[in-house]
């Protein structure tokens, strides 16, 4: 990450854009009428704490808390409150998905690739990933982790609406009032409104054709956050599996939306709805419904 | 539905749990991209001594497709009552007329300016136009549109193409748009300089229809000064040929002495003078600059901006506009002032001298005269929460004019040759998001 911890701020009509990478995507923070001096602060305060989770939770880095799980071979392993935080999410997360939805079941990437090409992997080489996956067999008594040996958990299907969701306080912290959208890969938060009262404008790219929006949203306040397909998928026998892999059979979620957007007060919870109503394919909208917050489907 | 609340609430509690009790306020958001919004404005337009007024109703339907492409549809409706100045000079005795049907005559009062009073009209016009990107930092928007009334009919196109350069700090726009009217009046087209008939006497009148085309070419160029203020200059050139007189509009031909109009006596129902039918050129160049300054200070925002026009018929007019759009409470007021000058047409006459030669080309046309012209307006607009907005704005114009002091002969010197003119538009309009 070192050559990309660069953030450049640039003035548009009436707003900067700050610009910058982590959790390897591109990241974005519009920040509402303001000095300069303020908008550079803001805009480091955020790139500072989206690394700052990178670095913490990212599976790839040898320094990170999750690595440390992940090599512990069966050890305990006492984290922090943070952290301690994030699991006990999961394990909600876990609980109302009905082990739809697990931290433990990264393991199966080593069988499904998701790029774009037609490798499905045999019922067999699922099987065996399959023994290493399930939250039910992680011995979780906060602050402490036991993981069986084999077993890794991945906090890569949260950690990035959670990474907004805490930029944004920190931006509430240095400059309260102020508006920004701060945008993190496509997941997006507004905490206060524009001083002109006007929206900022957000768009939902379209599935077909990457790179363009289909569809605008205007966000006064609140967080927005969309799951898809629209890269990752395999494409097999006349079948598009989604990248969103059902922790319980191993295998990709079927006839789920291209793509879920969800609007609600924060990044985190339209994030979670988004991945569990993906989680339950075909009977993604009734989730939405029920939940009452605004969603739109691709 | 007891489950769905379970999850719900489990959900809330775990995202609060995760992070602190610093939770957002609620979200707002709203689908701007599939929706449509709605422009809709009455007006109505009124001048002074029960002269021309219009009532007019339109409605614009924009959607935003997303991608930065756009459709907008515009209908209106207008309805124009009352009477205009025909061009034909005031007397001291009452003159009479025959109508533009050629049917009736009409009679205007001793002492009052000729006005042509069967003048009423519904028109109805429909515009479209469609913007997208063309490629990165290219924008191009296409317009066609459509008007008809009694005895007139538009037809246009318009293309234009915009860049942006410097981190779209600069834009630069060029169009072209080309029209096509055809007038038909009501009793046919009168030669140009021929004399006004009796009743029932067309043998001064062209046949049915003639049109003009118009070409109007537009380059213009805005730039971001800094983050409050934003100037814009606009170039433009027009070019129209054809048929450009205003088959209404008379002459009176006077006595080089008198300067009162001579009289004609009617065979049977005709006016009592002689009077000619206006002509102008049949072609007409302009070109304008139109620069603008909008600059903010904080809340409160100020327009301003000047135009410059000069015709090859000899008018040149300038125009200078301030506006200042001051928040106030829930919305804002917008005070408004304008001002407008011109020069006369060269080829500009009061009245026509009776055993001069007759010039190629001569018009009484107020509009075509000397003349300056003060707006004052003020403007309230309100936000309602769900970003609706209803405005309301009030003007008051006033015209004075003059006619050179070379063309006054004789008694003309003790009447108004060039009426003022003064009129009220008051408009509301509505823009909302269904």
């Amino acid at each position: 990450m070192n050559a990309s911890c660069a953030a450049t701020l640039t003035r548009d009509a009436d707003h900067w854009v700050g610009r910058f990478v982590a959790m390897a995507s591109p990241c974005e923070v519009l920040i509402d009428h303001a000095p300069a001096s303020v908008a550079q602060q803001v805009l480091d305060a955020v790139a500072a704490e989206a690394w700052r989770i990178e670095r913490k939770f990212s599976r790839y880095r040898a320094d990170s808390v999750v690595h440390q799980i992940n090599i512990s071979t069966g050890a305990p392993i006492t984290v922090d409150e943070e952290c301690a935080n994030l699991l006990d999410f999961a394990a909600t997360l876990t609980r109302l998905s009905d082990g739809a939805f697990d931290i433990t079941s990264g393991v199966l990437r080593k069988a499904w690739t998701f790029d774009g090409g037609d490798g499905v992997p045999s019922q067999e080489q699922i099987d065996a990933l399959l023994g290493a996956v399930g939250w039910h067999k992680v011995d979780w008594r906060r602050p402490v982790l036991k993981l069986q040996a084999g077993m890794q958990i991945d906090l890569g299907g949260i950690g990035k609406e959670y990474a907004v969701d805490a930029a944004a306080s920190r931006v509430e912290a240095i400059a309260p009032g102020l508006s920004c959208l701060i945008n993190f890969g496509g997941d997006v938060a507004v905490r206060n409104t524009r001083q002109d009262g006007q929206s900022w404008r957000v768009g939902i790219e379209s599935c077909d054709r990457a790179g363009t929006p289909m569809r605008i949203v205007q966000l006064a306040r609140g967080a927005l956050a969309t799951s898809g397909d629209s890269r990752r998928f395999v494409f097999r026998g006349g079948h598009r599996y989604s990248h969103i892999l059902d922790a319980r059979t191993g295998w990709p979620v079927r006839k789920a939306p291209h793509s879920i957007t969800v609007a609600a007060d924060t990044c985190t919870q339209a994030g979670t709805l988004t991945t569990l109503a993906m989680l339950q394919g075909e009977n993604a909208e009734p989730l939405l419904q029920a939940s009452g917050m605004q969603y739109w489907l691709q | 539905m007891k489950d769905n609340d379970s999850f719900n609430a489990t959900l809330a509690a775990a995202t609060c749990a995760l992070l602190g009790s610093a939770v957002a306020a609620p979200v707002a958001a709203q689908d701007a991209g599939s929706d449509w919004s709605f422009d809709s404005a009455l007006l109505y337009y009124g001048e002074s001594d029960g002269r021309v007024s219009d009532f007019s109703a339109a409605v614009s339907a924009l959607r935003d497709l997303g991608d930065e492409r756009k459709f907008s549809a515009t209908v209106t409706a207008d309805t124009l009552t009352g009477a205009s100045a025909s061009g034909a000079i005031a007397l001291d005795r009452p003159q009479t007329f025959t109508s533009p049907s050629g049917r009736a005559v009409y009679t205007t009062p001793a002492g009052a300016v000729p006005l042509d009073d069967t003048f009423h009209d519904a028109r109805f016009a429909l515009n479209a136009s469609w913007t997208q990107p063309l490629a990165r930092l290219y924008t191009v928007s296409a317009g066609v549109g459509f008007s008809t009334e009694y005895d007139y009919t538009h037809i246009g196109a318009n293309l234009s193409l915009a860049r942006d350069f410097n981190k779209r700090n600069t834009t630069v726009n060029a169009g072209v748009a080309w029209s096509q009217d055809d007038v038909k009046p009501v009793g046919g087209l009168p030669i140009p300089l021929s004399q006004m008939l009796d009743v029932d006497n067309n043998s001064n009148k062209l046949g049915g229809s003639e049109s003009k085309d118009v070409l109007d070419l537009l380059l213009g160029f805005t730039q971001v000064l800094n983050r409050t203020t934003v100037l814009r200059v606009n170039y433009s050139y027009s070019d129209s040929s054809g048929y450009l007189n205003d088959p209404y509009k008379l002459l009176s031909v006077v006595d080089p002495l008198t300067g009162d109009t001579l009289a004609r006596v009617p065979i049977g129902q005709g006016p009592n003078g002689v009077y000619l039918f206006e002509s102008r050129p049949d072609a007409r160049t302009k070109q304008s600059l139109y620069a603008e300054v909008k600059h903010s200070f904080g809340d409160p925002v100020m327009y301003f901006s000047y135009r410059y026009m000069t015709d090859d018929w000899g008018i040149d007019s300038h125009t200078g506009e301030v506006r200042l759009r001051w928040p106030l409470g829930e919305g804002y007021i917008e005070p408004q002032l304008r001002y407008y000058k011109q020069s006369a047409a060269d080829f500009y006459r009061a009245s026509l001298v009776s055993g001069s030669a007759l010039p190629r080309y001569a018009s009484a046309d107020f509009r075509l005269g000397d003349f300056d012209a003060t707006t004052v307006g003020i403007k309230y607009g309100h936000g309602t929460p769900n970003g609706n907005e209803w405005s309301i704005r009030a003007e008051y114009y006033q015209q004075t004019g003059s006619v050179p002091s070379e063309q006054i002969i004789g008694n003309q010197a003790n009447r108004a040759l060039y009426p003022d003119l003064s009129a009220v538009i008051v408009q509301f309009g509505y823009r909302f998001r269904p």
